[in-house]
C-alpha cells in the first residue's frame, strides 16, 4: 500500500514562505542540530544561533593580499569605504585587519581609519613576536591578531620549538598586549591539524583563565584557523577536523563565549563557505572572510557568500546594501584581479543561461531559472547567452530584454524567427564555435526589426 | 477561402521552409516526427503561415499545432 498520496491542487505551490523572490531564499530550520560528542547527544539550537550577534570580519587587506601583488593605499581605502557601506549601519561587516610591516600597510590603516566609519573596526595582524608588537603600539590599534601556530607541524618544523617553548612564548606576547591596553585576538594557525587535547585545549584554557584578570572588553578572542582547508562540517567527523566538535569543546569545555570565537578558513577542499556558515551555527559569532574569496592558495570564505548566507538565515537584509557587492566586484577587477565568469553572485555569467530549454523557462517565469530577484538586489537581470544550444526561446528572451519589452508588449518567438535562423546558420552553415556577441545580435535586431529597434529607449 | 485552397498554400509553405517536395507531404504528417522539422524550423513554419495568409497567430496556440492537418484547420478557423 502506498504511503503517500498525490495531492492535487489548482494553484501551484511556489513555497513563497521559503522562496520570497525579493530576497535570497531563507534557510529555515525545523529542528535542532544534533551531534554525538564524547558519547553524548549534544543539541545545538539554530534559533539560539540567530539570537547571537553573528558578524562577518574581513581579511581582504591581509590574507587577501598574501595571494597577489599589494593593493595601493588608494585601492585599500576605496574598498574599505565600500565595505562600510555594504555592511550597513549595524556593522554586519564588523572588523577588518591590516599588516603593519611596511609604510604602505601603515598608511592604508591610517587612511582607512581617517574616513571615520564606525564599522568595519580597524584591527591589525602580527606574528606572536615581541618585536612585531612594537608596531601595534605605534599604530594605536585597539585589537590585534596574533599568529600563534597550534599544530606540531608548525611548532616543531617551522618554528623549531617544542610545545612548552611555543606555549610560553605565545603567553608572553599576549600578556604584553594586555599590558599595552590592546585586546589580543589569538589566531590558532593550523588548528584543524593540531593535537587538540595535547596543545590546543590547555593553551586556550590558559588564555581563558588569564582573561579573567582583565576587563570583559579586553578578554582574549580566539580565531580558529583552518589554514589548509582540512575542516569538515559533516556530523560525526573526528577531531581535529570536525568543526562542530571543535567549537563545542571551546564553548562547553572551556567556556569561551561565542562573541570571542571566530572562524577563518581556506578552500583547498572546496568547503570554505559551508565551513564558515557551519561555524556560525555551532557557536562562533564571527566568520573571517575576504572579498570574492581571494586569499592564500585557494582562498578564504568569500565575504559576499557570507553576506548572502546572513540574509538567508535572518530572512531580512538587516541594513545590508547588496548593490555594493556588484560595485566591489567591478572595482576589484580594476586592480588586476580576474573574477571567473561563472563565479556566484558577481561573475559575468552567474545568472546567464545558455540552454534553450532553460531560456524557455525564463521566458515563462523568471523565477524558474533565476536564484532570486537579482535585478532588484544587484541590478543584474538574468541573461541569456546565445549559442547553437539556446534555441528560439533564448533569442526571443535576448531580443525582448534588449528592446526593453515587457508583458504583453513582448515579441513572440514567431516574430524573431529570422534572427534565430541567422544564429543557427552561424553554427550549421559556417561552423562557428563561439557564442554570438551582443553587438552581433544588436545588428540583427536593427536589420530584421527596424521599427522596434528605432523605438528602443 | 475553402479548405483545399488553404491546404495548397500550407503545403507550399511547408515545402519552402523544410526544403522538401510537396509530394512528400501528407495531412497526417507530424512536422517534427515525420517531416523532420527542427526547433527553429517549427517557428519558421508558423512565421511562414502568418506571412502567407496575412494573419497574426497566438504563439502558444500556433506552436501547439503539431501536424499538417491541424495546421490547415487552425489557419482555416483564423480566416473565418
Amino acid at each position: 500500500m502506498a504511503k503517500y498520496e498525490l495531492q492535487e491542487t489548482t494553484e501551484p505551490n511556489t513555497l513563497d514562505e521559503m522562496f520570497d523572490y525579493s530576497l535570497p531564499p531563507k534557510i529555515q530550520f525545523d529542528g535542532p542540530l544534533v551531534e554525538e560528542i564524547d558519547g553524548k547527544q549534544v543539541v545545538f539550537d539554530p534559533a539560539e544561533a540567530l539570537q547571537r550577534d553573528l558578524v562577518i570580519t574581513d581579511t581582504t587587506f591581509r590574507d587577501g593580499q598574501q595571494a597577489r601583488p599589494p593593493y595601493t593605499v588608494e585601492q585599500q581605502v576605496k574598498m574599505y569605504d565600500m565595505l562600510a557601506k555594504l555592511g550597513g549601519p549595524k556593522g554586519i561587516i564588523r572588523q577588518t585587519e591590516f599588516f603593519l610591516y611596511t609604510a604602505n600597510d601603515r598608511k592604508a590603516l591610517d587612511d582607512c581609519r581617517a574616513l571615520g566609519h564606525k564599522y568595519p573596526e580597524v584591527t591589525s595582524w602580527i606574528r606572536a613576536d615581541k618585536g612585531d608588537f612594537r608596531l601595534v603600539k605605534e599604530a594605536e590599534v585597539k585589537e590585534t591578531g596574533l599568529l600563534t601556530p597550534s599544530s606540531d607541524y608548525h611548532i616543531f618544523y617551522k618554528l623549531k620549538k617544542d610545545r612548552r617553548k611555543a606555549f610560553d612564548d605565545y603567553i608572553e606576547v599576549i600578556d604584553a598586549a594586555w599590558e599595552a591596553g590592546i585586546r589580543p585576538r589569538v589566531h590558532l594557525e593550523d588548528v584543524t591539524r593540531a593535537d587538540f587535547d595535547g596543545f590546543v585545549m590547555p593553551y586556550v584554557e590558559a588564555l581563558k583563565r588569564r582573561s579573567e584578570q582583565v576587563p570583559a572588553d579586553m578578554h582574549v578572542k580566539i580565531r580558529l584557523c583552518d589554514t589548509m582547508g582540512f575542516g569538515v562540517s559533516t556530523p560525526g567527523v573526528k577531531l581535529p577536523r570536525s568543526i562542530p566538535k571543535m567549537i563545542h569543546r571551546m564553548t562547553h569545555d572551556i567556556g569561551m563565549p561565542p562573541e570571542c570565537l571566530e572562524w577563518h578558513g581556506h578552500n583547498d577542499f572546496h568547503k570554505v563557505h559551508i565551513n564558515g556558515a557551519t561555524a556560525w551555527l555551532y557557536g562562533c559569532n564571527a566568520v573571517n572572510t575576504t572579498l570574492f574569496g581571494f586569499g592564500e592558495r585557494t582562498g578564504n570564505p568569500p565575504l559576499e557568500g557570507a553576506i548572502i548566507e546572513y540574509i538567508a538565515l535572518h530572512g531580512d537584509l538587516c541594513g545590508i546594501d547588496l548593490m555594493m557587492v556588484q560595485e566591489l566586484a567591478q572595482y576589484i577587477q580594476t586592480t588586476g584581479v580576474d573574477i571567473a565568469h561563472n563565479y556566484p553572485f558577481v561573475g559575468r555569467d552567474f545568472n546567464t543561461t545558455r540552454a534553450g530549454i532553460h531560456a524557455g523557462g525564463l521566458r515563462s517565469d523568471e523565477r524558474i531559472y533565476n536564484i532570486f530577484d537579482t535585478t532588484k538586489a544587484f541590478g543584474r537581470p538574468p541573461r541569456v547567452a546565445i549559442t547553437d544550444k539556446t534555441g528560439v526561446d533564448g533569442v526571443a528572451l535576448w531580443v525582448n530584454e534588449f528592446l526593453g519589452l515587457k508583458g504583453e508588449a513582448r515579441l513572440s518567438k514567431i516574430k524573431v524567427h529570422k534572427i534565430a535562423r541567422w544564429v543557427m546558420d552561424q553554427y550549421e552553415e559556417h561552423g562557428r564555435m563561439s557564442a554570438i556577441t551582443d553587438e552581433e545580435l544588436e545588428a540583427q535586431v536593427k536589420e530584421h526589426l527596424p521599427d522596434q529597434y528605432a523605438a528602443r529607449k | 477561402m475553402d479548405r483545399n485552397d488553404v491546404k495548397a498554400r500550407v503545403y507550399k509553405v511547408i515545402a519552402s521552409v523544410l526544403k522538401i517536395d510537396e509530394g512528400q507531404i501528407e495531412e497526417g504528417n507530424s512536422f517534427t516526427a515525420d517531416l523532420g522539422a527542427e526547433s527553429v524550423q517549427s517557428v519558421e513554419l508558423m512565421a511562414g503561415f502568418e506571412e502567407e495568409f496575412d494573419i497574426e497567430m497566438d504563439e502558444d496556440e500556433a506552436l501547439g499545432v503539431q501536424n499538417v492537418g491541424s495546421a490547415i484547420d487552425f489557419i482555416g478557423k483564423h480566416l473565418d
